[in-house]
């Protein structure tokens, strides 16, 4: 799949704006208010199939069915949101609002990951596209930019997850009509095991390198 | 500045676009498949057969014995994970309660066989680590089904 990140996108104060817009929108917090903040939440701006009016209003997909009609039904569905949620995503790559995360989270790269603020880039481009990110990755470590062992804990990060955006809110999107939490808790859950498994692989290449150590000193 | 940057509308269009193609080619046809597998597993037995032998391992994680479906598919392919995990749930197989609890198993470990290639071997990671790196994913995927629970009986 295609990113559409550019190497030189400006990042203004339009971009920081812009970014916190839409992570609103994502989060699902105003999904159950009553008042004007309803108005940025996903959930209500998807909003709902009109009713056919059979005795239990039920929608277009009726109720009962089964197998690839069924399937299908539901897949139609579950465009909509999907076609909603990567337009916002682009126009928050439009305005720098990518970039925008990167400038924020690069410093904690380091603390968090143990890897080179560097890697931001690749960072978001693995949010959208497995093939980019590991792409990008490939080439931080053949400039030199990070160590092998910079690239396995960064790898552990994408795999596991990879390509999250396009995954939550594409294929995930079958599942948001079943949601009993905020939108953006699940999402949330993923990224903490992702930062977790990254530290599980960065402990035992330590670990790894350190026994070699010893042993070529013996 | 250099850039020429597209107007706000057109930005939606092109990201509309792409989740336009990602919906119909990517996940419709997943979608599709995962509805066909559970209306066989359904008719042939399958699905009750399989329930009944998952079912002490599934309630390990507090999911029921079908679970093992979407855990399964999943680690070939999210897309396929989802779509049996919305089959299921459709059908009353599994509750909104397992299919929100799930959902970041399903992506945590989805697609592993596939996305070891795609960004373990393009990145050219070392293949010393690709089984660890196998494990950690789906040790992800598991640890998350405890999380989510905990977080779902939190949040009432």
């Amino acid at each position: 799949m295609d990113s559409n990140i550019k190497q030189e996108t400006n990042v203004t104060w339009v971009s920081y704006l812009v970014l916190f817009i839409v992570i609103v929108i994502f989060s699902g917090i105003f999904a159950k208010s009553t008042g004007i903040f309803k108005a940025v939440d996903f959930g209500q701006l998807v909003g709902d199939f009109g009713k056919i009016p059979f005795e239990k209003g039920y929608n277009f997909r009726g109720t009962g069915g089964s197998g690839a009609k069924d399937g299908f039904l539901m897949a139609l569905q579950l465009t909509p949101p999907v076609i909603l949620a990567l337009g916002i995503v682009s126009i928050c790559e439009g305005y720098g609002g990518l970039m925008a995360a990167h400038r924020l989270l690069s410093p904690l790269f380091r603390p968090l990951l143990g890897i080179p603020g560097i890697c931001g880039l690749a960072f978001i481009a693995s949010l959208q596209s497995t093939d980019t990110g590991g792409g990008m990755t490939k080439e931080l470590f053949d400039s030199g930019f990070i160590s092998d062992q910079e690239r396995t804990i960064f790898c552990q990060f994408q795999l596991s997850g990879d390509a999250t955006i396009t995954n939550y809110f594409g294929s995930g999107a079958a599942l948001f009509p079943f949601l009993i939490l905020p939108l953006g808790l699940p999402l949330l859950v993923i990224f903490f095991f992702k930062i977790l498994g990254a530290n599980i692989m960065r402990f035992i290449i330590n670990m790894d390198f350190k026994r070699q150590a010893d042993n070529t000193a013996h | 500045m250099a850039e020429n940057r597209l107007g706000i509308l057109d930005m939606f269009v092109a990201g509309a676009r792409r989740g336009f193609n990602i919906s119909m080619t990517g996940m419709l046809p997943n979608v599709v498949m995962a509805f066909v597998v559970i209306r066989f597993l359904n008719l042939s037995g399958l699905l009750t057969l399989i329930s009944k032998i998952a079912a002490p391992l599934m309630a390990v994680f507090g999911l029921p014995g079908e679970a093992v479906v979407v855990l399964v598919t999943a680690f070939m392919s999210t897309g396929g994970g989802c779509g049996s995990a919305a089959a299921l749930a459709a059908s009353g197989s599994i509750s909104y309660v397992h299919a929100t609890q799930l959902l970041p198993c399903i992506i945590l470990m989805g697609s592993m066989i596939q996305y070891m290639g795609r960004c373990l071997g393009t990145a050219d990671a070392s293949r010393k680590y690709w089984w660890l790196h196998c494990v950690i994913s789906v040790m992800n995927g598991l640890l998350a089904l405890w999380v989510m629970k905990i977080l779902i009986l939190f949040t009432g």
